[in-house]
Formats: structure tokens, C-alpha cells, sequence
């Protein structure tokens, strides 16, 4: 893969969802690509499309029509079976609500993914090891979710999402239930992660505050891109 | 960590409800177990019966008995090895309420139709010798605290001496075990000759007729032959294998066999019921976690196989535990306790067998309904609803 | 207070479609225990009733002495002739005393339902027998002659066995006997029985002057003490006397032992089971219920009210259930035919009966699983943290 191409290519995407004999158009033929090492917030009011979109980006929701390229290869018409495999391959997620397991400790929701890759033994547990070192609570790694703060449980979710090693990392409201400096602390990290360790970063959120760690702002209105603003 | 601790973690999510739903599945198996032995041990008579032996009674009914005579007459039909007869002779040991099977038989006969009675051969000598000697039972041997070379009397509730006595004076002098578990060893035996010289009526009578076939196929043509002799004679016979009038005879309890399966049912029914409702709940608490597992990239196929062996873990320790306490219960206490009139009652390996065949199929039931909406489980649908 | 409990009780009935599944998987599983229970109880209850229904205070069984049952004993014509002559036994108008010398053997029927050969009792009876069995009836054909081969059949005979049907022939040794009368006693245990002359079972069964028990009337209270005193002092004689009742009664009494023994742990080893399943189920309303109970404490509703509400839904659910199981029962099994093996190697006829002791059992066994399973989550509704208002 080329520096030069991009990650993610969108052609004349569209989504509808029906109520009953109602149709809903959330967005009709959006185009967009995302480069490779990008850092992108998309904002917008409630029912923009937001998270809609970013389902299409992790595949976990087919579009009505249009193409989602990744890496070159088109995503939205692969079955079951082979988007789950590609997430587990590509995409590390980060939910609003951190979506831990609450049966398992820290450390255990750390190696769930790494249970659908051939990593085993002693490299599995360096790895998770590895990864709650990065987000800086190696020293929580036996304790359960309901026994972490709201920002230490989204920092698992954090190590939980770049554990595999994934090209990109999807975040929906990341800091939308922490206070501010738990934000500020979860936004860092994202930032490190998109620096440092050159994670494509794609993040829906609210808050303009979070908005500005991004190196592009999107703003989506009724499905479609109002503004676009880059930093650098 | 691997799949099996995410399904353990998850079946103990709840402790509580999952040790109440053990709890649940360990009764039916407790039943299953408990049951399933008894009516083994009682239909044990059916299946210890060797094919090639062959029960003659009184047309009448089988309390009926046979002129002497015709033991020989059937010993000289074509096709039988073997013919031999014994005598009912309603013995009990001092408590006229606590009955002891004994039988006056004829000894070399019977012994060789009932190969399945072993002794040592020094005793079957002294049996063979000795004219009052009193085979006995190993579990009576037990029951009643007697040694080899004992004395001892047997009141008969029917049978009078010449004397007007009912006491038959025996002793102990040989002592027989069946070849295996389930052949019973909990009746007495005597010599037929001592019995009839001393009695003081009605002498001269075989109560049934044992036989042995040369070939178990030529069994049908054999009764026949039997019952056709004896038509039309003051006794007529009824001839049938030893198994068929085994099963004939059980079968004059009751539908044994009825009452217990309607019972395992009712059980099962019951736990297939709780069960299978609290597992659906189960999955359905935990719908969002499967949506975000179904995220990372768990495929559909490890959801449903996940959520299936969760199931099928609680079946199975629940089973297993149930299965425990029902062979602890069954070896322990209840056969020592009834060894007196149904010997041998243990929890075999078949019904071990069949209970967990009973374990996987319950788990598979219980758990297929919740496996399948695991894993119809709509991320888009399962985030939204935060 | 009961206002409180009322009002919230109220609420949380209304919620138990919210969980029907659960809800109906107790309701079920607590009316199977009954029903379990149930089927034991009318067992033993008929079987009973059929036995302890037969025997008479003012009659006397004579048995030689640890004989134990009819079949087994044996009784002279001496003996017979002796006893005619006893004190304590009632007189009829002629002066005699009310005897009869009996004769008690086996025949093999046909049962319907299997079609599997069965011991049915063949009882060889003096005139006086139809006197000392109150409520004896022919109620078709006629009774047999003296010295005949005639048989006359009990009712239960006829219903549950094939081969002694009225005008039918019947081959026993050298003879045929013909079927020549049906007789009721009002559902006793003779109705399981086959009569003969006494003479013509002796000729049959090569049992020369012997009888093998006899029964005689006794002459009031004292009749039994008098009649037992004046056996102990006869050399000749070697005799069990009881009642009729008592008799009847110690046979009763070991096969409704068995069926009890069986029945009472299988339904509470089940009970366990469906305990479980209650429990659960309570918690799983509590559970739901958590954020509403909370939201009624804030607001002034006492823990208590919460306590009882919760635990009337689990006794409520019990209830049902035991009733759903006692209902069952009565449909399934209340008046239906059985016989097994009796006391006396052969066939009793009798009918199950679900009696109202043993719905009360039912009941109550519902009741207790309602109890045990609601009170640790009722004691959980009752404490639910007021914080819980937030949900979570």
C-alpha cells in the first residue's frame, strides 16, 4: 500500500431505512475518501448520519447502494462470515458506553479479539500486556469493569481496540460520558495513537472540544458534508 | 483465556441462578438415576434369563402344582438337555411376616439348568451329600449374621412335617453367589427328597418344571410338544421361556414401567421448562454484549456454539452432579437397604450412559433456542439501544 | 399498611406477563410436582380404600397359626367341625352357628388392557359366605348349585379380566366350569374374586376334606375374645383368629406402604426442582421490578409492602399451579381402574381416588415451594436501595 492512496474510498453511498411504509433517507450518494494516518472528527446533530456512517466505515451495516473501498479492496458486499473476519483483521472500535464485558477482568477484555487471531500463549499475553501499558492502566489489568472509573474502563476499551493491531480505529462518542479531563486524557491517548503508532482515527462526536484533537472536522448535516475544515 | 472461560463466565454470571438451575437439573437426574436403577433390578429377572431355558407350569396358574411324574416324561422329549423342577415352599426365619424364598429342588438337575449359580466345589460336594443341607443365598448369609455349618430352622406357612410340625430343621452347608451382579442370591434351596419324605400331604408334586433346550430355536417347538403331551390329562401345562414367564409375572404388578417413565417424564418436563425460560433470559440480559462481540469480529457461527455449550455445560454438571448423589443414594443406601428382596441394585454403567445422552440432548434443547437468537443478534440494532 | 401491600401487590401482578414465559414455566413445573404426587396418593388412597372397605369388625378369619395369608394356610374338616361348635360366634334362626370353610386357590385370567396372563383368586365358599359378605348381590345370572362346577364372578372380575365372562365356558385340569352368575359387593375386594361351591374346589384341586380358611360371624363385642380363648385352650386346633377388618387392613398396609415410600420422595425430590425454578423466577421479577420498587420507596411505600407483594406473587403462582396440578390429577386419574398384585398373590381390582386430603397435600406442598422459592427475593424486593430510582 502506497502512502499516497487513500484508506477509505466512499462511492455514491446511500442509506435508507424503512418504518414501515415510510422511507428514510439518512444519506443519497455520498462520496469521500479518508486518507491513510488520517485523524478525523465528524460532528453534526443528532440523525445527521453520524453513526450511521461510521457502521458503513466498520462494516457492521451495508449500505443501500454504493461501494465502501478499504485499502483497495470493496467491503459492503462481503458476506458474514468475511466482514467479521475483516474487522477483526482492520477495524478496532470504541464505544460511547465502553461496551466492556462485565464478566471479564480488564486483561480478559483485552484478549477477546486476539481469541479470533492465531496469536497464542506467552505473545498473547504480551501483547495485551503491552497494550494496557499504552493506555497507561497495566496496573488495573485484574480488576473488573464495574471496579474501574468511567475513563479507566474507556481506556481498556481503548487497548481492547488497537490489541490486534488494526489499520483503523473507529470511535463513536468516545468521551461522550466522561467528565473533562477523563475526556482530555481518552482524546491524548487518540492523538498519540494516530502520531505515534500511525492509526487511521475516524471519531463521531458532539463536542467541538473533542472535535479539536482531530486533524480534519467534518460536519454532517441531513447526510450531507456542510463544512470541511483542516488544521494542518 | 479461551472460549471455554468466556462460557463459564457467563453461565455464572449470575451465581445464584445458575447453582438454582444445577440445583433444578440435578433432581430430574437424581430421579432419573434413582429410577432408572430400580427398574433395572426389577425387570433383572427378565434379562438374567438364559434363552435356552423354559419354565413348565400348571395350566391352571403356575401355584398349581404337577404330578412328579412328569418331570420324566419331559425329559424324554426330543430337543431337551435338561429337566429339573422345584417346589415353592413358603419359608420364613423366625418372623412369620419376613418371608425367605425357598425352593425344594431336585439338585443335580437344577444346578446344571442354573449354571449361573456358583460355589465353591468342595460345598456343591457337600451340598450333593448332604440330605438337609440348606443351600444358601449369600446375601441371606448376611441379611441373617449365618456361617457355614449353622444350624438352622425353617418355618414353612405351608407345608407340615409327618410330625405336625412346620419347623424343618437345616443346615448350612454349602453357600451360592451368582456369576454376576444382577443374578440373584438372596433365596434358600434344599434337597426335593428330603422335602417330600417328610411331608405329611400332598407328596409326589413338582411345582414347575425347568427345562433346557438344546438349541434356544427349537424352544417354540419344544413347549408345543410339552402342552400337547399333558392335554386333556388331569394337569395340563403351560410351557413358555424363562424369560417370557418372568415378564409375565412383573407384569402382574402393574405397569411398572409406565409409572416410572410417566415420573422421569414429569421431571424432565419440569426442568426442560425452567431451564430452558431462564436461558433465554440469560441470553436476551445480554443481547449488547453479543453485538459488541459480534463487532470485534466473532463470527455467527462461534456465537451459536458458544451460547450452546453454555448450555450444555450447566446440563451436563448439573447431570453429572445429580448422577453423583443418585449412585451415592443408590449404591450406598438404597440397594444395601433392599438387598433382601430386590439384590443387586446398582446405578450400571448403561444408565450412567443413557443419562448423559439424556444431559446432552437436554442441553441441546434448552439451548438451541437462545444459541439462535444470539445469534440473530442485529449489531446496528443492539448498539442503538444505549 | 394494607393499603401499602395491597397497592403494590396490585403492580406487581400486573407485571407478570412482562415475564410470562418464566412465570408459566413455575405455574407448570409446580403443578407437575402435584400432579406426581398426586397420582401417588390416589393410588395408594384406592388401593386402600378397596382393601380397608372389605373387612368386617363382626367377622373373624381363622388362618392356621403364621400361615399370614389365605393362599398358604390349611384347615381340617376336623378342625372345621370343632370350630362349628365355638363359643363367641352368632347363631342364625335355625341355631346354627354362621360358618364358612373356605378354600382359597389360584387361576390364571387374561388381563385386558396387556393381555398378559394373571393370577385371579378362586374361592370355594359354604352357603353361610354370601351372609357373612354384607352387600353381596347377584346382579346378573344366578349363584351356583350345590356341588356343581358353576362359577359366579365379581364385578371387577369381569371389567379388567378376559375368559370369565358370563355363560362362559372355562377349563380347569380335567372339567369345564361354566360362568353362571355376576355378583357386586359395592366395590370391596371380593369383586376381584371367582366363586365356587367349597366341595367342588376340593374335588378340583385334589385338596380331599381340607379347607384353608374358615369365617364365622361373631356374636357381639365380646364374640372375638371368647372365640380366641376358647382356640388357645384346644389342643387340635393351631389358629390365627383375627377380624375380617384387621386382616384386610395388614394386607392393605404393605403395598400402600410401598407406593407412599415411592411416591412422597420422588414428588419432593421434584419439588426441589421446581423450588429452584420458582426462586429463579422471583428474582427475575424482582430484578425487573427494581427501578419501580425503588421509585415506590422514594416516594414512602414501605420495604415491608414491597416483602409481602413479592412474596404473594411467588405463593400466587404456586397456588395456580397446584391447583392446575390437582385439577389434572382429578381428570387423569380419579375413578380409573388399576389392579395389581396383592397381598394375597393375586389380583386386586381397585380404583384410584383423588381425595380431598390428598388436593390438601397438593396444596400445601405448592405452597411451601411458593414460600421457599419467593422469600429470599422478597427479602431482596424489600431491600432494594432507594439510589436504584436511577436506574442501572
Amino acid at each position: 500500500m502506497s502512502k499516497t492512496e487513500p484508506l477509505y474510498v466512499l462511492r455514491g453511498l446511500s442509506k435508507q431505512y424503512s418504518r414501515g411504509k415510510e422511507t428514510i433517507p439518512i444519506f443519497d450518494g455520498l462520496d469521500m475518501e479518508i486518507a491513510n494516518g488520517e485523524f478525523m472528527a465528524i460532528m453534526g446533530p443528532s440523525g445527521s448520519g453520524k453513526t450511521t456512517l461510521l457502521n458503513q466505515l466498520g462494516g457492521i451495516d451495508a449500505p443501500t447502494t454504493g461501494e465502501v473501498i478499504f485499502d483497495g479492496r470493496r467491503i459492503d458486499n462481503l458476506g458474514q462470515g468475511a466482514l467479521a473476519k475483516w474487522r477483526s483483521e482492520n477495524v478496532g472500535f470504541i464505544f460511547q458506553f465502553y461496551n466492556l464485558m462485565p464478566t471479564l477482568t480488564a486483561a480478559q477484555n483485552v484478549e477477546l479479539p486476539l481469541l479470533l487471531s492465531p496469536v497464542k500463549g506467552a505473545e498473547r499475553k504480551k501483547r495485551v500486556a503491552t497494550a494496557l501499558d499504552i493506555v497507561g492502566i497495566g496496573d488495573r489489568a485484574k480488576h473488573y469493569p464495574r471496579q474501574l472509573s468511567g475513563g479507566q474502563q474507556q481506556r481498556v476499551a481503548i487497548a481492547r481496540a488497537i490489541v490486534a493491531d488494526p489499520k483503523v480505529l473507529l470511535c463513536d462518542e468516545p468521551t461522550g460520558d466522561l467528565d473533562r479531563t477523563s475526556a482530555d486524557e481518552v482524546l491524548e491517548m487518540l492523538q498519540l495513537l494516530n502520531t505515534k503508532m500511525g492509526k487511521t482515527i475516524i471519531m463521531v462526536t458532539h463536542d467541538p472540544a473533542a472535535a479539536k484533537y482531530a486533524k480534519t472536522e467534518l460536519f454532517l448535516d441531513k447526510g450531507k458534508f456542510i463544512k470541511k475544515g483542516s488544521k494542518k | 483465556m479461551n472460549d471455554f472461560t468466556l462460557v463459564l463466565k457467563n453461565l455464572f454470571r449470575k451465581k445464584l441462578r445458575a447453582i438454582l438451575l444445577l440445583f433444578s437439573i440435578l433432581s430430574a437426574f437424581l430421579i432419573f438415576g434413582a429410577l432408572g436403577s430400580f427398574y433395572k433390578v426389577f425387570t433383572a429377572g427378565v434379562e438374567v434369563a438364559a434363552a435356552d431355558r423354559l419354565i413348565t407350569v400348571n395350566k391352571i396358574n403356575f401355584t398349581v402344582s404337577l404330578p412328579l411324574a412328569y418331570v420324566n416324561r419331559v425329559r424324554s422329549i426330543e430337543g431337551v438337555r435338561n429337566a429339573s423342577h422345584a417346589s415353592w415352599f413358603g419359608g420364613y426365619y423366625q418372623d412369620p411376616r419376613k418371608q425367605v424364598q425357598t425352593f425344594a429342588i431336585e439338585a443335580d438337575t437344577y444346578l446344571a439348568a442354573y449354571s449361573e449359580l456358583v460355589m465353591p466345589d468342595e460345598q456343591r460336594k457337600a451340598f450333593m451329600e448332604t440330605r438337609d443341607c440348606l443351600l444358601t443365598g449369600i446375601d441371606l448369609v448376611d441379611q441373617y449374621g449365618w456361617k457355614l455349618g449353622d444350624s438352622v430352622p425353617i418355618n414353612s406357612n405351608i407345608w407340615q412335617k409327618k410330625d405336625g410340625s412346620s419347623v424343618w430343621e437345616f443346615t448350612i452347608c454349602a453357600i451360592f453367589d451368582g456369576d454376576k451382579e444382577t443374578v440373584p442370591a438372596n433365596y434358600l434351596m434344599f434337597h426335593y427328597d428330603y422335602f417330600n419324605e417328610n411331608l405329611a400331604f400332598a407328596r409326589d408334586k413338582a411345582g414347575w418344571i425347568i427345562l433346557n433346550s438344546e438349541d434356544p430355536a427349537m424352544n417354540d417347538d419344544i413347549s408345543k410338544q410339552i402342552d400337547t403331551l399333558f392335554a386333556n390329562s388331569q394337569a395340563e401345562t403351560k410351557t413358555s421361556t424363562e424369560s417370557a414367564f418372568n415378564k409375565a409375572f412383573l407384569q402382574q404388578m402393574g405397569n411398572i414401567g409406565l409409572i416410572l417413565s410417566s415420573v422421569i417424564g414429569a421431571a424432565f418436563a419440569t426442568i426442560l421448562m425452567i431451564v430452558g425460560t431462564t436461558m433465554v433470559m440469560a441470553v436476551s440480559e445480554r443481547t449488547k454484549e453479543i453485538a459488541v462481540m459480534k463487532t470485534l469480529g466473532f463470527r455467527t457461527g462461534r456465537i451459536f456454539r458458544l451460547v450452546l455449550s453454555e448450555s450444555l455445560l450447566l446440563a451436563l454438571l448439573g447431570g453429572l452432579i445429580g448422577l453423583g448423589i443418585a449412585w451415592a443414594l443408590v449404591d450406598l443406601a438404597i440397594g444395601p437397604a433392599l438387598s433382601g428382596f430386590l439384590p443387586g441394585m446398582r446405578l450400571t454403567a448403561d444408565i450412567a450412559l443413557l443419562a448423559i445422552v439424556l444431559m446432552l440432548a437436554l442441553g441441546l434443547i434448552t439451548g438451541i433456542l437462545p444459541a439462535l437468537k444470539a445469534m440473530n443478534v442485529a449489531i446496528v440494532d443492539a448498539l442503538g439501544k444505549n | 399498611m394494607f393499603k401499602q401491600i395491597a397497592a403494590l401487590t396490585k403492580l406487581n401482578l400486573r407485571s407478570i406477563p412482562q415475564r410470562w414465559g418464566m412465570s408459566l414455566a413455575t405455574v407448570f413445573s409446580v403443578a407437575l410436582v402435584v400432579l406426581v404426587l398426586m397420582a401417588f396418593l390416589a393410588m395408594a388412597n384406592g388401593f386402600k380404600a378397596t382393601l380397608s372397605g372389605s373387612g368386617s369388625t363382626d367377622v373373624a378369619v381363622m388362618l392356621r397359626k403364621g400361615a399370614q395369608a389365605e393362599l398358604n394356610s390349611g384347615i381340617s374338616l376336623a378342625q372345621l367341625r370343632l370350630i362349628r361348635e365355638a363359643p363367641g360366634i352368632a347363631r342364625n334362626a335355625d341355631g346354627n352357628t354362621i360358618v364358612s370353610g373356605e378354600l382359597y386357590v389360584i387361576v390364571d385370567g387374561l388381563k385386558r388392557t396387556t393381555l398378559t396372563d394373571v393370577n385371579l383368586p378362586l374361592r370355594g365358599v359354604e352357603p353361610d359366605a354370601l351372609v357373612l359378605r354384607q352387600g353381596l348381590k347377584i346382579v346378573e345370572g344366578h349363584m351356583f348349585g350345590s356341588g356343581s362346577n358353576e362359577l359366579i364372578v365379581g364385578q371387577a372380575i369381569l371389567r379388567e379380566f378376559a375368559g370369565f365372562d358370563l355363560g362362559s365356558e372355562v377349563r380347569l385340569g380335567t372339567a369345564t366350569w361354566k360362568v353362571v352368575g355376576v355378583f357386586s359387593t359395592g366395590g370391596t375386594v371380593f369383586e376381584s374374586e371367582i366363586w365356587a361351591d367349597a366341595g367342588s374346589i376340593q374335588s378340583l384341586y385334589q385338596r380331599g376334606s381340607g379347607y384353608q380358611s374358615v369365617r364365622a360371624k361373631l356374636d357381639g363385642a365380646d364374640g372375638l375374645k371368647a372365640l380366641q380363648d376358647w382356640a388357645e385352650n384346644e389342643p387340635t386346633l393351631n389358629l390365627d383368629i383375627i377380624t375380617e377388618k384387621e386382616f384386610f387392613s395388614g394386607q392393605a398396609s404393605g403395598i400402600t406402604n410401598i407406593i407412599l415410600y415411592m411416591g412422597w420422595p420422588l414428588a419432593i425430590v421434584m419439588a426441589f426442582g421446581a423450588l429452584a425454578g420458582a426462586w429463579n423466577t422471583m428474582y427475575a421479577s424482582v430484578e425487573a421490578r427494581t427501578r419501580e420498587i425503588a421509585t415506590l420507596r422514594a416516594i414512602g411505600f414501605a420495604g415491608f409492602a414491597a416483602f409481602v407483594s413479592t412474596l404473594v406473587e411467588a405463593l400466587l403462582l404456586a397456588f395456580v399451579g397446584g391447583l392446575v396440578g390437582s385439577v389434572l390429577a382429578w381428570l387423569i386419574f380419579n375413578g380409573i381402574s388399576a389392579s395389581t398384585l396383592g397381598g394375597n398373590f393375586t389380583q386386586v381390582v381397585f380404583a384410584f381416588e383423588v381425595t380431598g386430603e390428598a388436593v390438601q397435600s397438593g396444596i400445601v406442598m405448592a405452597l411451601i415451594i411458593g414460600l421457599l422459592g419467593g422469600i429470599i427475593p422478597s427479602i431482596r424486593a424489600a431491600r432494594v436501595p432507594l439510589l436504584s430510582v436511577h436506574g442501572g
